[in-house]
């Protein structure tokens, strides 16, 4: 439902904006364009006819997954979805990750020794994490480590079969750079939730029933800190899955959202239409996912689903 | 709400007038090119030097600062009022207002923000003025969301109502009534939006998205410093730092507000159990179960050290009931607590004994007082809700109780469980332990508490106000299954609560708390029956009487902890009270054997008809 209105709206809104695609689109040296161009490049485009028509059209297509051709080389949209869509969901999940693995950990440390001096530095690492732009850290990564040492190319890509070392060498930067933000968000997220389950009635139960120490803090603190933890990371990658935009762009890595920003600056309907599409279904079905994810951690909420 | 931190509030402050301030400064036109200097260094009259075009770029970082926070602050604003509008809206204006204000809401968050941001820019085309529009969209629904929380909580309450029914128009409602309640909130979420703004400016500008050359812009001086970076790395440094500086303290201000907003962030200081500093126990441990020595509790405050519990003495004998009787805040709660080495963090223990079976808990090692609890000695807490954990199933909850203790194969442990469960008294066993604690009932929730405590048979039980939360019959029947365990296992209890009708149905001794004072002991019979403490007597006058004749409430209330009267504590509430009441604390007298009280004119008192029967 929510996918058709996304799909709805994406198609009406390009159709809505005053000018004419297709002027904009020859319009691009500056001069007028040729009256003639135009009306084929409409015919082509298929906007001469009704817009009822377009849009029935439109979906009937959507519905075998054709998303049309490309303005620019008249590639079919769908295949080059497919062909970058995996190499931005690899870098996010190379991303969460790293997070994920470093965050979790260190923030329950934090928790555990509140006040002292690994939780003061870490809160402080997690403040620059949030403060510096993802673009920012990508920049600074780059002048470092490729500008500085030379130890890695400035950015780019390389499949995974043809040489797997330099995959993951090529791969390291840009995820390195988004987990700093992803980081800090973890890390604080755990570090409040461990403080807050610590001091619930039923931490104090596990106590009362002579439960030993880590038994405590795996099955009752960390097990219910990670309830608002996975929310929160859910979240963000979510809100990535159109932010890698920035850097794939800083390392020049050929991602789903790099090609948005060509598609974009070449105002490439069909591609932009198509692109922001896709996204927007990842993000609701990763939201849904999200859903029974915390219904699979909190079984208060595994009943109000089952009932709704 | 608290002041927030003033720290940050001044960074921010102090950045955004500077911004205000740029065109006053006589600064350098940020856009004037003088190729002739490109990337010079600094000097006199271009402090931080010149960028690629030879322009100054001290001049550009501050004009840029006030591009980013124009364009930051507008778009927060504009989504500030249209949310809050949308949002009061839809929490007042009944259904159709709310489906439309919230589903719209939930197609905007269908879009990642940075690609709803891209995908505005499309269709408009780059620029600053398209950018605060665009912005104000993706922050729409926080605004909107935050708001309607705030109604729907706010609405209920009874002086909307109140207000209501004084006639007062919905729109005055809304404003007056509702806004400032919820204006805590929005606030922060102005915050957020402001810093994100910043955020997502700077990085659309840096695609060439957003804020348009030769406008001066940090994203935009970022991405043009990006292709001279090996030559000139202080022009990537400059706006990159002026970014996040701004940044960290926009989120700074965040943090502050939030704090200041949400009372429950206090922080707090981390908790020491400090056994070496006990006096040792002098006395040697009779035979008793749980035997209370000197007992006194201590809390930091910023007004100063607290005593809520000061020289508590008191001792269970093996199959027998002591009552600790007291109003809420008398100290008997963390009196329980102590007894199981399970103060809360902020409070220590300042003084005294406590033997367990002997031993001298407070004095134990924290593993040797581990294997104790839930073993020898087992709790019972007031609310069974919270005090489950609510992810785990009821059968496993106590199971880890018996394998903490014992080392049980999974069959043997299952079986354990549903004997406890049947102990007491919970139908269909099987199919209960495979319960989480919300599907069960507050009666059942209770009893799997208990269960959970004896699921080991302890000696001593502590059981902590463990009826205020059910109804009569089922309090009735957690009396009766504590009762009939005390006796078929020879088990102590400790029974904590304010209900003096329950003491007299389960308790064989009594012992009254006030003010973290014991002020009366004795057997239940005689203090029921013949209170020796003014305060016994006003609380018996104050339960409910059999007959239905209203109960007389005890005037004045409770003194606060740091401010005990000098004096005999009940002084000020009593009105027996001579002035040598208030000379000095008064000490627990004997009056009889087993019988004491803690008020010098007991004997006087003792002829006086005050005696009233209690259920
Ligand atoms: S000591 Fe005096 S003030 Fe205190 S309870 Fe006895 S009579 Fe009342």
């Amino acid at each position: 439902m929510l996918i058709w209105v996304v799909a709805s709206i994406v198609f009406l809104a390009i159709r809505c904006v005053p000018g004419d695609p297709a002027e904009l689109l020859l319009s691009q040296g500056g001069a007028a364009p040729d009256p003639a161009t135009v009306q084929q490049l409409h015919e082509q485009l298929g906007l001469d006819r009704p817009i009822s028509v377009q849009y029935v059209d439109a979906f009937r297509r959507l519905l075998h997954g054709d998303l049309g051709h490309s303005v620019q080389d008249d590639s079919p949209v769908a295949t080059e979805i497919w062909q970058r869509l995996p190499r931005t969901l690899e870098l996010i999940a190379a991303a969460a990750l790293v997070a994920l693995t470093t965050g979790l950990p260190a923030g329950l440390l934090a928790a555990l020794r509140r006040g002292g001096l690994f939780d003061r530095t870490a809160s402080w690492v997690a403040a620059a994490g949030l403060a510096v732009p993802v673009f920012v850290v990508g920049t600074i990564l780059v002048l470092v480590f490729a500008q500085g040492l030379h130890w890695t190319s400035a950015g780019g890509y390389v499949p995974l079969a043809q040489a797997p070392g330099r995959h993951f060498a090529l791969l390291a930067m840009p995820a390195m750079a988004i987990a700093l933000g992803l980081f800090a968000t973890v890390f604080r997220m755990t570090r409040t939730a461990v403080l807050d389950v610590s001091m619930r009635d039923y931490v104090r139960t596990a106590r009362a029933k002579g439960v030993r120490h880590h038994r405590i803090l795996t099955h009752h603190v960390l097990r219910n800190a990670l309830i608002p933890v996975v929310t929160v990371l859910a979240l963000n990658l979510g809100t990535l899955l159109g932010g890698t935009v920035l850097v794939e762009y800083v390392f020049n890595y050929p991602g789903l959202s790099g090609m948005l920003v060509d598609a974009v600056s070449a105002r490439d309907y069909p591609e932009v239409q198509g692109i922001v599409l896709v996204i927007s279904i990842l993000f609701v079905t990763l939201n849904l996912l999200v859903d029974l994810l915390y219904g699979l951690l909190d079984p208060r909420i595994r009943q109000t689903v089952r009932q709704a | 709400m608290k002041r927030p931190n003033p720290i940050p509030v001044a960074v921010v402050a102090a950045i955004a007038m500077l911004a205000m301030a740029v065109p006053f400064l006589g600064l350098a036109n940020p856009t004037a090119m003088s190729i002739a200097h490109r990337m010079a260094p600094a000097s006199a009259a271009h402090w931080l030097g010149q960028d690629e075009y030879g322009r100054d770029v001290l001049s550009r970082l501050l004009w840029g600062a006030r591009v980013s926070l124009s364009v930051a602050a507008a778009s927060a604003a504009m989504a500030c009022l249209l949310g809050t509008a949308m949002g009061l809206a839809g929490g007042y204006l009944g259904r159709v207002a709310e489906l439309l204000a919230l589903r719209s809401m939930d197609v905007v968050l269908c879009f990642p923000p940075l690609l709803l941001a891209l995908l505005v820019v499309t269709l408009f085309g780059p620029g600053a003025l398209t950018l605060i529009p665009v912005l104000a969209l993706v922050f729409l629904p926080g605004f909107v969301r935050v708001v309607y929380a705030g109604v729907l909580s706010v609405r209920s309450q009874e002086y909307v109502d109140a207000m209501r029914v004084l006639g007062a128009g919905r729109l005055r409602i809304m404003l007056r009534t509702i806004l400032p309640n919820i204006a805590g909130p929005i606030l922060v979420q102005l915050s957020l939006a402001a810093a994100a703004g910043v955020v997502l400016e700077s990085g659309l500008s840096f695609l060439g998205l957003g804020v348009l050359p030769p406008a001066p812009s940090w994203g935009l001086m970022i991405a043009a410093a990006r292709s001279t970076m090996t030559q000139a790395p202080l022009l990537l440094l400059w706006p990159c730092l002026a970014l996040s500086l701004t940044i960290l303290a926009m989120n700074a201000l965040c943090d502050a507000l939030r704090d200041a907003v949400d009372p429950h962030r206090a922080p707090g200081r981390r908790p020491r159990r400090l056994p070496s500093l006990l006096t040792p126990g002098l006395l040697m441990a009779p035979a008793p179960l749980l035997d209370v020595q000197g007992l006194t509790i201590e809390i930091d405050t910023p007004a100063g050290p607290i005593q809520p519990v000061r020289d508590v003495s008191l001792g269970v004998v093996p199959g027998e009931t002591l009552a600790l009787v007291g109003e809420s805040g008398s100290g008997k709660s963390l009196t329980g607590l102590a007894i199981m080495g399970l103060l809360p963090s902020v409070a220590r223990i300042a003084g005294g004994a406590v033997w367990v079976e002997g031993r001298d808990v407070l004095r134990l090692e924290e593993g040797e007082l581990r294997r104790l609890r839930g073993n020898r000695m087992a709790m019972v807490f007031q609310d069974p809700l919270s005090s489950l954990n609510p992810v785990h199933r009821v059968g496993s909850q106590i199971a880890e109780a018996i394998r903490a203790h014992r080392s049980l194969s999974d069959h043997a442990a299952r079986d354990r469980v549903l004997a406890s469960l049947r102990r007491v008294g919970i139908p269909d066993p099987l199919r209960r332990a495979r319960s989480f604690p919300h599907e069960l009932s507050g009666g059942m929730r209770q009893r799997t508490m208990i269960a959970i405590g004896i699921a080991n048979d302890p000696k001593l039980l502590i059981a902590d106000e463990p009826t205020t939360a059910l109804d009569v019959t089922i309090q009735a029947q957690v009396l009766d299954l504590i009762a009939r365990l005390k006796q078929e296992h020879g088990m102590g209890v400790l029974f904590i609560t304010h209900s003096l009708p329950v003491v007299a149905e389960i308790a064989d001794h009594v012992a009254v708390m006030y003010a973290g004072e014991i002020v009366e002991q004795g057997t239940a019979a005689e203090v029921l029956t013949h209170p020796l403490h003014p305060y016994t007597t006003a609380l018996l006058r104050s339960a409910p009487a059999e007959d239905g004749s209203l109960p007389d409430s005890i005037p004045g209330t409770v003194p606060l902890p740091h401010q005990l009267p000098t004096g005999c504590a009940f002084a000020p509430r009593c009105q027996h009270r001579t002035a040598a009441c208030e000379v000095a604390r008064p000490a627990l007298l004997t009056a009889h054997p087993g019988h004491t009280t803690r008020c010098i004119r007991w004997r006087e008192l003792a002829g006086a008809p005050t005696r009233q029967a209690v259920a």
